[in-house]
């Protein structure tokens, strides 16, 4: 179904003119075609949107059907974006098409998020138009709606206008109509979100899973690549459910896994899992989240969760920034915890506080053919490629800028690693050996590593590691090295600013107490996964993906004893913990049921 | 990094043709008790008619089967240290065919690999005995200059064959390596010895040579070091100063913040006392930085843009170009909060009317906004 509004608008102006209008989500054309559908950016665009990911070869149209309530004469604008502006050509334009009519103006020109106007149409009297997106590069355009209007009268660009005015348009209420109740809300289905609904669905919890992705894993699906590091601790026989091989960053074998984790986590019954449902609000009253407003990622509908428990495994800390949970981003200052590490000095922790994190990356590869593979030339990439040449990209290629964040420049760190990739690819081109190179595949998701960290009961930081504190409520243990990653830039300017180097801290064993992992001022809120509470330096060891699968085990075990009592996390640390111990402990050892073998 | 290590080979290429000309291939024999010329393979300057003098040192390296290699202190002739040398026989062992690696290690004051020396009687050599080549040492320097080398994380044997899974160990950063790019890193035919070369140098013994410098510095070498073009010696000396230092030595502060890396520049940034910030005079220099600068750098003065001076803040509106979105974003905050003056006004609508200005849209925004 589409999404559509018909709105009739009345400005009152020196006459009164009654204007008709449509608002076209693009995300939910009824077929895409080559095109996706990004949700990633919902928060700082507005909305998600449609993008020709070719890696340079043009895609599908998308097309759609639209029903007007009145025929006429109707203006019509695009809400796009150049991606990469500059002197060249815009690298991402594309085309509208109405009905047989290629409308003339190559759209996806303008900097910056906004209208650009397409020209005028004609509804006839069957008052319906066949919608098409034509993409004219194969290099990521992009459209977030198409707005229809009787009147000339363009809709506004800033961020807030335009919030108002969709929900004017839309008739949208406040808030969602479909309220859904459950004992465990997890949002975020990467590793640590799907053990942690795997373990509490163990316990006889319903569960609400809501991830943004049509596949579970996180930067560990087949779309993003990642393959699952650690160890399993106490949580073995969950996390093998969910892990990936040991293959390269980026390898296609991930699609096997893929299926695993898909299959094992949907063999729950009491896991509703909402998958392509975004979540975009949690509400806390006297620091109690209420409730989780989701909205599905195409059709636009929405859901609000209510349960006494919710967990963040968004990794961004998303519930908790909405429900006002503390948190943290960047480097604390060396002394804050005492996380020195002379031998790195200022690379590792800093003298004073600042904003730097570990960067996000853009996984991709290239591979052989049989015959000649043109690639074409981008100019637009060149500013950030330099001369830097490759075939493939792994875990180095990351970026990470103290003028950006992670969170709020999401999109313009990902459109750099793609100006990166296609730019190096094109350099690699250049050379003989690679003529019959051509790109497989370059992930359009950007997988990141350090964003905000929600604060617990305690922090874990480099020393607990370094000390191997065994904390009374130790639930994850690792052996990993902890790896901090910097910009190789920083150390000479004429390295590329896309590449990242790792510093490795090798030692024997630590442990996270379970009180890094509930929030510290929001009473029924969990957090699993990189989101949970650690300094910078902290992160550096348990942000890899078996790790962080034993801190959502923990806390779905956790979140059961909690249901069974009726209690918050806190609770649980401060009067059950020998049962909360032994729970984990017996769990290792669960018969696998029948109908399982 | 492979832009690093390139030109790092290129320079090594024309270092090394240089050394062709002063010394004959096979080199200088050894002196027992310091050194009166530039090592061979050497990454730190060296002035003209240097002597160094060594003194023993109570550290020393643990080679297997051989026991304690003593490391020495070179002085100069004022008694300052300047280099740590060790004179270093280890095994190498491949597939049980053991033999011994004669080779003189030299390290900076803070540890880090500053060059060798080889062994004109006792050349390396490799799996099949062969000597190595001029362009093998030179290879060897190379990898010994790259403390991120790929040999860093692994042990021998993950070299050798495809590294399997391994629990626990195996960090983010490791999964890409194969062995090609161990190849293209080492010594043909001489894996073990470049393994070991690199485990010896970089190994544990680098923060001790740390710590004992740290132990024992003088004011003197801190500001040596400061005036020197070696980043970590920058960084050691400015992590040591105090406001009375930073004055005293701002000149050059400043000109380190100009043509330093981008981490030192951070740096200095983040740490020059208050006191600069209060004070017009010894902000400006770092101002005058402002387009110069990498983008990092210039974030963390953009955080000191409510201290600068209306001139300060003028001169940089002639620079709008040079800023990203959201440094542009701030420094419109702020001019915005001061009240904007003409002369920035009429720089702000030059930038918004020029259509090669990416974010010419941001500034024409500002405006609309701050003339509503
Ligand atoms: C290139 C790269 C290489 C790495 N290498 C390794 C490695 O080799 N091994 C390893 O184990 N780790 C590695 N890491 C680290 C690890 O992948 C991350 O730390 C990972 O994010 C941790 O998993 P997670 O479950 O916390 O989060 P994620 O995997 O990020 O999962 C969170 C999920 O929540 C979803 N989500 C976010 N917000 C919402 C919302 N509002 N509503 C609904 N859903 C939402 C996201 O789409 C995401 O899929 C690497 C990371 C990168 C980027």
């Amino acid at each position: 179904m589409n999404r559509i509004v018909i709105s009739i608008f009345t400005f009152f102006l020196v006459n009164i003119v009654g204007a008709q209008d449509i608002l076209l989500e693009a995300e939910s054309f009824d077929n895409p075609g080559g095109w996706v559908v990004d949700p990633q950016f919902v928060e700082q665009m507005g909305s998600p949107y449609l993008m020709a990911h070719g890696m340079g070869e043009t895609v599908q149209n998308a097309t759609t059907q639209v029903s007007f309530e009145k025929s006429g004469q109707y203006h019509i604008w695009v809400r796009t974006m150049n991606w990469a502006p500059g002197e060249w050509d815009a690298p991402g334009r594309f085309n509208l098409k109405v009905d047989d009519t290629m409308l003339e103006k190559a759209l996806g020109l303008r900097s910056g998020w906004g209208w650009e106007y397409v020209g005028e149409t004609k509804i006839g009297k069957n008052k319906s138009a066949h919608i098409e997106l034509v993409d004219l590069t194969g290099f990521n355009g992009r459209c977030d709606a198409i707005y229809f209007s009787t009147s000339d009268k363009e809709p506004p660009s800033s961020a807030k206008k335009l919030a108002e005015w969709r929900k004017t348009v839309t008739a949208e209420s406040n808030a969602p109509e479909e309220i859904k109740n459950y004992d465990l809300v997890i949002v975020g289905g990467g590793i640590a979100g799907c053990a942690a609904a795997i373990a509490s669905a163990e316990q006889g919890l319903k569960i609400a899973l809501v991830h943004d992705r049509p596949l579970l894993g996180g930067n560990a699906s087949s779309e993003i690549r990642v393959h699952t590091e650690g160890i399993y601790g106490n949580f073995e026989r969950i996390l093998r459910m969910l892990d990936t091989e040991h293959y390269p960053n980026g390898h296609v074998e991930a699609e096997i896994d893929q299926e695993k984790r898909d299959k094992n986590v949907k063999s729950y019954e009491n896991i509703d899992l909402f998958l392509n449902w975004r979540a975009y609000d949690a509400k806390a009253e006297n620091n109690t989240i209420q409730y989780v407003d989701a909205r599905h990622t195409s059709d636009g509908k929405r859901i609000r969760f209510t349960a006494p428990r919710f967990v963040d495994s968004t990794g961004d800390g998303w519930i908790g920034f909405w429900a006002g949970a503390e948190f943290s981003y960047g480097r604390e200052s060396v002394d804050t915890y005492d996380e020195a590490w002379e031998k790195h000095g200022e690379l590792w922790s800093p003298k004073e506080a600042d904003n730097a994190v570990m960067g996000s990356s853009v996984l991709w590869g290239s591979k052989e053919m049989e015959t000649d593979q043109d690639f074409s030339e981008v100019p637009w990439a060149m500013p950030v490629a330099k001369s830097y040449k490759e075939v493939k990209g792994e875990w180095q290629w990351e970026f990470s800028r103290n003028d950006l964040n992670q969170i709020e420049d999401a999109e313009e760190i990902r459109d750099h690693m793609l100006r990166a990739i296609y730019g190096s690819f094109s350099n690699a081109k250049k050379e003989p050996e690679n003529a019959k190179r051509k790109l497989e595949w370059v992930s359009y998701l950007v997988g990141k590593r350090e964003s905000r960290r929600l604060v617990g009961d305690h922090i874990f930081t480099f020393k607990d590691a370094v000390n191997e504190i065994k904390f009374p409520d130790a639930v994850v243990v690792e052996k990993r090295a902890i790896d901090v990653h910097y910009q190789t830039v920083l150390e000479d300017e004429n390295n590329p600013d896309f590449i990242s180097e790792a510093l490795f801290y090798k030692g024997i064993q630590y442990y996270i107490p379970y009180r890094s992992l509930y929030s510290k001022n929001i009473s029924n809120l969990f957090m699993a996964g990189r989101n949970f509470s650690c300094s910078h330096i902290g992160l550096g060891g348990p942000r890899v993906m078996r790790t962080t699968g034993q801190m959502g085990a923990a806390v779905g075990f956790a979140a059961s004893l909690c249901e069974k009592y009726d209690v918050d996390p806190r609770d649980i640390y401060t009067g059950y913990l020998p049962e909360y111990l032994e729970l984990i402990e017996s769990q290792k050892y669960r018969k696998i049921p029948e109908s399982k073998k | 990094m492979r832009y690093r290590l390139l030109n790092l080979f290129l320079f090594v290429l024309w270092y090394g043709n240089a050394q062709f000309a002063l010394t004959d291939i096979g080199g200088a024999v050894l002196q027992e008790n310091g050194l009166d010329r530039q090592p061979e393979f050497f990454n730190m300057p060296w002035e003209y008619g240097t002597k160094l003098v060594k003194k023993e040192t109570s550290m020393f390296i643990e080679v297997d089967s051989i026991g304690k290699q003593n490391i020495g202190l070179l002085v100069d002739q004022r008694e300052r240290p300047i280099l740590y040398v060790s004179d270093i026989e280890t095994p190498v062992c491949a597939d049980g065919d053991c033999k011994l690696m004669n080779i003189r290690l030299y390290w900076t004051l803070l540890g880090d690999y500053a060059g060798f020396d080889r062994d004109s009687k006792l050349p390396l050599t490799k799996n099949d005995h062969d000597e190595f080549s001029m362009a093998d040492y030179l290879k060897l320097h190379l990898l010994l200059t790259d403390a991120n080398s790929i040999l860093k994380q692994r042990k021998i044997d993950e070299l050798i064959e495809k590294p399997k899974p391994s629990e626990g160990n195996g960090p983010d950063a490791l999964s890409g390596a194969t062995i090609k790019e161990v190849k293209e890193t080492v010594v043909s035919g001489a894996l073990y010895s470049c393994y070991v070369a690199w485990h010896l140098v970089h190994g544990q013994l680098n923060a001790k040579l740390r710590e004992y410098t740290s132990s024992q510095v003088t004011d003197e070498t801190v500001f040596q070091m400061l005036h020197s073009a070696n980043s970590n010696y920058q960084m050691f000396a400015l992590g040591r100063f105090d406001e009375a230092n930073y004055k005293e030595h701002y000149a050059r502060i400043a000109n380190i913040f100009e043509t330093g890396i981008p981490m030192v520049r951070g740096f200095i940034c983040k740490n020059l006392p208050e006191k600069f910030w209060k004070t017009p005079k010894l902000q400006n220099l770092f101002w005058n930085a402002f387009a110069d600068v990498d983008i990092n750098t210039r974030s963390l003065l953009l955080e000191h843009l409510n201290s600068a001076s209306t001139e300060t803040l003028e001169r940089i509106s002639t620079h709008l170009g040079v800023m990203t979105k959201n440094q542009l974003k701030i420094f419109l905050e702020q001019i915005g909060e001061n009240g904007l003056v003409e002369p920035i006004r009429k720089n702000l609508v030059v930038f918004a009317n020029d259509e090669k200005q990416t974010y010419g849209y941001i500034v024409n925004q500002f405006l609309e906004e701050y003339e509503l």
